[in-house]
């Protein structure tokens, strides 16, 4: 998980916060392969099911609204990029499939 | 004089953003923390515990937060009590369409865990 900068939060309550925040990545992990998994299963589908771009357009939103809470500001970002191209009319399924492996690769590096 | 330990219901359907939001306020501002995973479990809950304000998802499924607020607003027990919305939603128009529920403050997700409880008590005029 990356480091955030310190605050001016008082040291031992910014330590004790980290310290929970940093469990809670790691109870969550399943959670997360899970969006990942929907998510490349959208990207591979041809053609994208209704059903299975709804569900990806939920995990990118549910991705783009708490990776940041665990330091991942960048994986929010594309996580977001992501749900505005599961929200266009004709998704680029190339460009959601490297958007999906470049989310993987900044998550979960050792995966 | 010392300020009041505040208390804070949260209502969201994801588990992750609850937790976090639980863990911060009481780690870092002392608050004590309810949560509710629905609107209609919020609205309950809000009811029988009387928050000092109410921090709550606008996407959930069923009862968005939107139209929860809304039935707050129209029970007497809890309509005092200031709501917060918290959106992914970065479009200006979004925000704006929130604002103009009559919410205390919309605030945007994902938040900084160190940095929710200072955003709070700024939004709704609480010193710290």
């Amino acid at each position: 998980m990356p480091t955030r900068p310190e605050s001016a939060v008082a040291p031992d309550a910014s330590a004790k916060t980290k310290a929970l925040l940093a469990d809670l990545w790691r109870r969550n992990r399943p959670v997360i392969e899970a969006r990942l998994a929907t998510l490349e299963l959208a990207a591979a589908a041809d053609p994208l099911p209704s059903q299975l771009r709804a569900e990806a357009l939920d995990a990118a939103h549910k991705l783009s609204g708490s990776l940041g809470m665990f330091g991942f500001e960048e994986g929010t970002a594309i996580a977001r990029q992501i749900e505005e191209l599961l929200d266009a009319a004709e998704p680029d399924r190339a460009l959601l499939a490297s958007l999906g492996k470049q989310l993987r690769d900044t998550l979960l590096p050792s995966a | 004089m010392l300020s009041r330990v505040r208390s804070i219901l949260i209502i969201d359907d994801e588990d992750d953003i609850r937790e976090v939001a639980a863990l911060s306020l009481e780690a870092v501002a002392g608050w004590t923390v309810f949560t509710a995973s629905s609107g209609k479990e919020g609205i309950l809950s809000a009811s029988e515990l009387q928050p000092d304000a109410i921090v709550m998802d606008v996407m959930m499924p069923g009862m968005d937060g939107p139209t929860t607020f809304k039935n707050m607003q129209q029970t007497p027990a809890i309509a005092h009590i200031p709501v917060i919305l918290l959106t992914a939603k970065v479009q200006g128009v979004d925000q704006r369409r929130f604002a103009d529920l009559g919410v205390a403050a919309v605030l945007f997700k994902p938040f900084d865990p160190l940095l929710l409880s200072h955003q709070i008590a700024a939004a709704l005029g609480w010193p710290e």
